[in-house]
């Protein structure tokens, strides 16, 4: 029977919020010592509606507005256009400048550049293997060297010294 | 056995609330956000969107909302020196606070819970039919039990005037 009443009424008594929580609400007034269970089924179904009413202008003014997000300066209207709950809200809405919230940036790590020796850099060292019999070897297929060696008044010496063959020929 | 429960948890409720307001608290002083935010969803627009910060907002009204309520039926209650806050202290609270729209409703909510509640009783062993229930009510739930308007509907009618008639003879 009751099922059907609520069927075609259309009306359900299942609470949307927690008794419990609601029940805490309420007793943060010092003066409130007992709440029946009816009193307390109350205070939660009028909260629905009250939360229903509030979501409701709030969209009729984000609709005026030309938005699809209801955001905090849609509230504060439509808390302003009712009397009654501009009467106990409005000094509890944050204000205006709190609205925006600036988001902090994030830095990137700077990386630290590689500074390679480029290729083909010689070392010095080579100059001194040059006595030995392999770096000899190479000495003849390396152009750009003949000219230095020949204008160095020791080098011809060695030359001759360990290579008597190509002295002949020239 | 309810009332039992009233107390206790009132006086529970009562002393975490006016002894501390740590962390874990915090939360306790606003309803869950998910059920504002899905009542919310269900007022508005399918296509409509609502921000965080709006949510946020909104939960802290209802609490407000809760809180200036129940303090205007606590101080009623305080004058007649009573101590347990009942339905009507709340429903002359919200009219004497501008909100007289939502008594009517109200009052079919609690119609069909006062009903359920006696289907309760019945269903733990006492022999009495739910009309008989009405039988063990205080003179103020019969009058209210008997009115016409609790028997209408509409659920979010306009009802000013018939919501005046309430509190005029409530008064």
């Amino acid at each position: 029977m009751v099922m059907a009443d609520e069927e075609e009424n259309g009306v359900s008594i299942q609470l949307e919020f927690p008794k419990g929580r609601v029940k805490k609400i309420m007793a943060l007034d010092k003066d409130v010592k007992r709440v029946s269970s009816e009193a307390l089924f109350l205070v939660s179904r009028s909260t629905e509606l009250f939360l229903q009413f509030l979501a409701e202008k709030s969209a009729q003014v984000a609709i005026e507005k030309k938005r699809k997000t209801v955001n905090l300066e849609h509230i504060r209207v439509a808390v302003k256009r009712h009397q009654p709950t501009r009467d106990f809200l409005l000094d509890e809405l944050p204000p205006p400048s709190q609205a925006a919230k600036p988001d902090k940036p994030t830095q990137p790590a700077g990386r630290p550049k590689l500074d390679p020796a480029p290729r083909g850099t010689r070392c010095i060292d080579q100059f001194f293997r040059k006595p030995e019999p392999e770096n000899t070897a190479q000495a003849p297929g390396q152009p750009p060297e003949n000219p230095a060696q020949a204008q160095s008044p020791e080098n011809p010496d060695q030359d001759q010294a360990q290579s008597p063959v190509p002295v002949d020929e020239s | 056995m309810a009332e039992s429960d009233n107390e206790s948890g009132g006086h529970t409720g009562n002393a975490s609330g006016s002894n501390e307001f740590s962390g874990c608290r915090e939360q306790d002083r606003f309803l869950p956000i998910a059920n504002v935010s899905r009542i919310m969803k269900k007022a508005l627009p399918a296509n409509a969107k609502i921000s965080k910060e709006a949510k946020e907002t909104v939960q802290e009204c209802v609490s407000e909302f809760i809180s200036f309520i129940t303090g205007e039926a606590s101080d009623k209650c305080q004058k007649e020196k009573r101590k347990t806050i009942n339905g009507d202290d709340l429903l002359w609270a919200m009219t004497t606070l501008g909100f007289e729209e939502y008594v009517e409703p109200l009052k079919v909510y609690l119609h069909k819970y006062r009903e359920l509640e006696g289907e309760k009783t019945a269903m733990m062993g006492r022999p009495h039919e739910r009309d008989e229930g009405y039988g063990h009510a205080t003179p103020m739930m019969i009058m209210m039990g008997h009115q016409q308007q609790q028997h209408q509907g509409h659920v979010y009618g306009s009802g000013t005037t018939t919501g005046s008639a309430s509190s005029a003879r409530t008064r």
